[in-house]
């Protein structure tokens, strides 16, 4: 087994043995820690040896099911390996900081779970076996929404799984059918990403299967107009799931976008991008006034977050190397900067009782550090100089506007708005005067800390030395540019 | 052990078993334990027998000069017989509990639970159409009498009653249907037959042809296909649990597996005609048995209407099975032996937990079912993932064979159908998950005792979890490569000579 592998079953193994042997919570907490801990050692040693010359890496590949040429095909590359860095990162933070709240076995193991699931997805260069991981990574969340939720949260549960699982299938039909033509065209049945890269499809073929893709896809970011069923999702769903949902699983429906669609259909992504740019650019607009006017805490954030998918999906349609880039870092940095602040709206509702927006106010004269951590990832959020989010934003929008100049100012609201209600909500949480909810609010304790202090710092080491991370990313990102050039001189 | 002998040993053994226990239940010595005990020592033996005859594709007419030709002994019957004896196993061992806290089952249910698997073993073999008939009926009357087991219940006597009048009458089409086909072929022998549609052009061979739409019927009538089906849910929910599973699992594959002898090897000239038939035939199976299931209220007749809908995802194969390509025939294999675990895991689960009772499963009932019962839970989890044709279950190979094969036919709209209502069957297995997980219990957890029946329920799940991602890279037990090699053997021995 190579590290990749045991990246992916390491928290799958642990978490089926945790839920047979049902031990107690103390020693569900431990192994937890102890897994997530170790899949980080792994991705940081992997990050390391990761040689940015090279494109894809530490492949490994065993035949599963011969007869339909489905195979066992993990691999990494600049790309995947940000989002690997990322979830490795964020789950044992998570577990710091809210251990004190969450006393269910359950919680802890559908996180491991849902962390073997999403390193899976991100990691599978098998069409089939990336199914299997993106469905699987599903059960998790939809035990958690019902488990752990809030509020309506059976309803919730279940309009959520028949969403995501309605484009699943689509995605399943669409993978089959390439799959035949594959065969009517080589004689053998093959899932495998590079061997289905030299499939020809006409015009029409491609198109409805990049749509059966797409849907699945689109659902999963959200991109509009696939959004309705985020809001009630983010409100219901405990805060471990919020930070899986948000940080990891809609960054892993980008990236999917660019790993599958662009590798299969390079030429028909390019067609239809301006429509995707299109598309993006209004949810961006859209999601960030409708964060505006959410008076739920969790909601704001929830449609904040989708504001800035909608900006990675505009920055991996305009097909510039610097768009490539920025979303591909954008992933990694929205993924830290809402993971911390999810934590803290989590550590927040624990004190406080309170996710209406308006029965919030004056943290700041009673919990400094906190308030101080709040405003940080905030500004990050919106793209400050110096914070990660800055560089990404910067990339993206240079890439726009060597796509269009209009489209590049339109790209540019994006700060203007996330400005807007970022600064809404930070004034009217932390400043002011102190209400019922707030009065008694703690600063953050020692744990808290531990866990956010690290985001923290890395999100400040990604914007003040953004060339270290990007030159693990820059070679596949030229790569795939020098592609997409061939369609673009065309 | 030769292959003949394997074929005459099994349905032998099957028939000793049932006059012995006949007999012996008329004796002071008889317990419920003991016969239920040699019964299923008889099925494990059976099963056994017939597993030798699996690794290898083979074809023979079993004693030509005795049976004339009436009887075929090859992989696909050998398949499907393992299929038959290993589900009649799995079924008793986890209905051990159900069986036990009833009166009903006295020593008549076990030799009827032997008849009409004798029955369905020997249709697998049956090459003739009178043979088949016959079999047909054993297997089918024996089913009739074990639905309406308890006699108690108005329900069960009135699902009997139901399910006797249909399906007698369904029986007189295929008769008429048989009676048409010897009228114009001269024969009743299915190869003889299928020489004979090969030699005449399709204008001359009208009799046939309708023959074959009649038999059709009776088959979609027994397999519980839109329109035909209408007794369905009366009969499976009449039935008791144990039967029911029988009945979905077990009794709706012999039907499936003669049906397949007959469209694939003796009709398949004529399947271009079919195939419009059996596709529409399938899509309002799909259609029908989605709305059926979602109505429900009770979990047993969901899981009863839900298996119309995967009578209708076998039957698009079946359709694109005319088209030649032995991995749509395998596919539909396949999936009867995916659909056929999951559904007797999640019958048993049923029966394991209602302890006999009369009582309806509802929805509610299962409320809080993880907090008391954790494994069973998960359990019936899997069961209900496979059924939907989650990934990582068996049950999703089954269905990823079963679309593809239909999409490498030319019939990707069907497929787009198929998924649809998959995802419809999303909403009511999950209902079920939903139920089970997230409601709070008003029960105590209770002991259910029976260590068997517990054991082969997880036994299940984890036949299932290995059908979805087991190879024989690790630990060196088939996984589905060699499942799929098998039901490629099966089908390929059809077309021996």
């Amino acid at each position: 087994m190579s590290t990749l592998s045991i990246i992916i079953f390491l928290p799958i193994i642990a978490a089926l043995f945790l839920f047979f042997t049902r031990p107690s919570i103390a020693i569900v907490k431990t192994v937890y820690m102890i897994v997530t801990l170790s899949v980080l050692y792994l991705a940081v040693g992997l990050y390391i040896d990761f040689d940015p010359a090279k494109s894809m890496q530490f492949i490994e590949y065993h035949p599963w099911i011969s007869e339909y040429g489905i195979n066992y095909h993990v691999g990494v590359d600049g790309v995947s390996l940000g989002i690997v860095m990322m979830n490795a990162i964020i789950m044992p933070l998570v577990t710091l900081a809210l251990h004190k709240l969450r006393d269910k076995n359950g919680y802890w193991i559908n996180l491991l779970f849902v962390q073997g699931g999403i390193m899976g997805a991100v990691l599978s260069l098998d069409l089939m076996l990336f199914y299997l991981f993106w469905e699987l990574m599903l059960l998790p969340i939809f035990f958690m929404l019902g488990l752990f939720g809030y509020a309506k949260k059976n309803y919730v549960a279940m309009k959520f799984n028949m969403y995501t699982i309605f484009g699943s299938l689509m995605m399943l039909i669409a993978i089959l059918y390439i799959a035949v033509q594959y065969k009517e065209q080589f004689g053998s049945y093959s899932f495998d990403l590079d061997e289905l890269k030299k499939l020809t499809l006409s015009t029409r073929e491609s198109l409805l299967v990049f749509s059966g893709f797409m849907l699945a896809f689109a659902i999963k970011i959200p991109i509009f107009p696939f959004h309705t069923w985020l809001s009630d999702t983010y409100r219901s769903a405990p805060t471990g799931i919020v930070i899986v949902m948000s940080a990891l699983m809609a960054k892993l429906g980008v990236y999917a976008i660019w790993r599958f669609l662009f590798t299969l259909f390079n030429e028909t992504s390019h067609a239809v991008a301006p429509f995707f740019i299109g598309i993006g650019l209004f949810g961006l607009i859209y999601f960030g006034f409708s964060a505006m006017t959410q008076t739920h805490i969790k909601r704001m954030f929830a449609f904040s977050s989708a504001s800035h998918l909608s900006l990675i999906v505009v920055g991996f349609f305009i097909y510039d190397v610097y768009g490539l880039i920025g979303s591909s870092y954008l992933i990694v940095a929205h993924a830290l900067s809402s993971a911390a602040l999810f934590l803290m709206v989590g550590i927040m509702f624990e004190r406080t009782r309170a996710y209406r927006i308006d029965d919030l106010g004056g943290i700041a004269r009673v919990a400094p550090k906190f308030a101080l951590l709040f405003v940080f990832f905030s500004l990050s959020i919106v793209g400050v100089p110096f914070t990660a989010g800055f560089v990404a934003e910067v990339l993206i929008i240079l890439g726009a506007f060597k796509y269009n100049i209009y489209i590049g100012l339109l790209t540019t609201t994006t700060i203007l708005i996330a400005m807007l209600f970022m600064f809404k909500t930070v004034s009217k949480v932390l400043y002011g005067e102190l209400s019922e909810a707030t009065k008694d609010f703690k600063d953050l304790r020692l744990h808290e800390l531990v866990a956010l202090v690290p985001l923290a710092l890395l999100i400040l080491a990604m914007g003040i030395f953004p060339n270290y991370f990007i030159k693990k990313i820059e070679p596949t990102a030229e790569s795939y540019s020098q592609k997409i050039g061939v369609i673009y001189n065309d | 052990m030769t292959n003949e002998f394997i074929a005459l040993a099994v349905p032998a053994l099957l028939l000793f078993s049932a006059i012995f226990i006949l007999l012996f239940g008329l004796s002071s010595y008889y317990t419920k334990a003991r016969g239920y005990y040699i019964t299923l020592a008889t099925l494990f033996v059976t099963l056994l027998i017939s597993a030798n005859a699996l690794s290898e594709k083979h074809s023979v007419d079993l004693l030509p000069e005795l049976f004339n030709s009436m009887v075929v002994y090859d992989t696909f019957s050998a398949t499907f017989i393992s299929l038959f004896l290993f589900g009649g196993f799995l079924t008793l061992a986890i209905a051990k509990s159900f069986i036990y806290n009833t009166t009903y089952f006295t020593f008549e249910s076990f030799v009827l639970l032997l008849f009409s698997l004798f029955g369905m073993v020997v249709l697998s073999m049956s090459n003739e159409l009178l043979t088949a008939f016959i079999s047909l009926e054993i297997a089918s009357m024996s089913v009739y009498i074990l639905v309406g087991l308890n006699r108690n219940s108005l329900k069960a006597s009135e699902a009997f009653f139901k399910y006797l009048l249909l399906g007698s009458f369904a029986a007189s089409f295929y008769l008429l249907g048989m009676m048409l086909i010897y009228a114009q072929a001269k024969s009743t022998n299915l190869e003889v037959i299928a020489e004979y549609m090969l030699r005449t052009d399709l204008n001359s061979q009208l009799l046939v042809i309708a023959g074959g739409l009649l038999i059709m019927i009776t088959i979609l009538f027994k397999i519980a296909a839109v329109p035909f089906g209408a007794w369905v849910i009366d009969v499976y929910e009449g039935a008791s649990l144990p039967i029911t599973a029988y009945m979905a699992g077990i009794f709706k594959i012999a039907v499936f597996a003669f049906a397949l002898r007959l469209f694939l090897g003796s009709y398949i000239s004529l399947s271009d005609l079919y195939a419009p038939l059996i596709l529409g035939a399938s899509v309002v199976t799909m259609f029908g048995g989605s709305i059926l299931a979602v109505i429900q209220t009770s979990v047993k007749k969901m899981l009863a209407a839900s298996s119309v809908v995967h009578s209708g995802y076998i039957l698009i194969a079946f359709a694109a099975a005319g088209s030649g390509t032995v991995s749509s025939s395998s596919a539909i294999l396949f999936y009867l032996f995916a659909y056929f675990i999951s559904a007797i895991g999640a019958f048993g689960v049923l029966s394991y937990i209602s302890r006999g009772s009369e009582k309806v499963i509802n929805f509610d009932d299962l409320n809080g079912l993880a907090a008391t019962n954790p494994i069973i839970a998960a359990s019936l989890t899997v069961f209900l993932l496979s059924l939907a044709g989650f990934p990582s279950t068996i049950g999703f190979i089954g269905k990823f064979y079963i679309f593809t094969s239909a999409i490498e036919s030319g019939y990707t709209p069907f497929a787009i159908f198929g998924a649809v209502t998959a995802f419809i069957s999303i909403y009511y297995y999950f209902k079920v998950i939903v139920h089970m997980y997230f409601e709070d219990s008003i029960h105590e957890k209770i002991d259910y005792g029976h260590k068997l029946s517990f054991s082969f329920i997880i036994v299940c799940s984890v036949i299932i979890l290995w059908g979805g991602v087991g190879t024989t890279l690790l630990f060196n037990i088939p996984g589905i490569d060699e499942l799929n090699q098998l039901s490629k053997y099966a089908i390929e021995s059809l077309y021996l000579e």
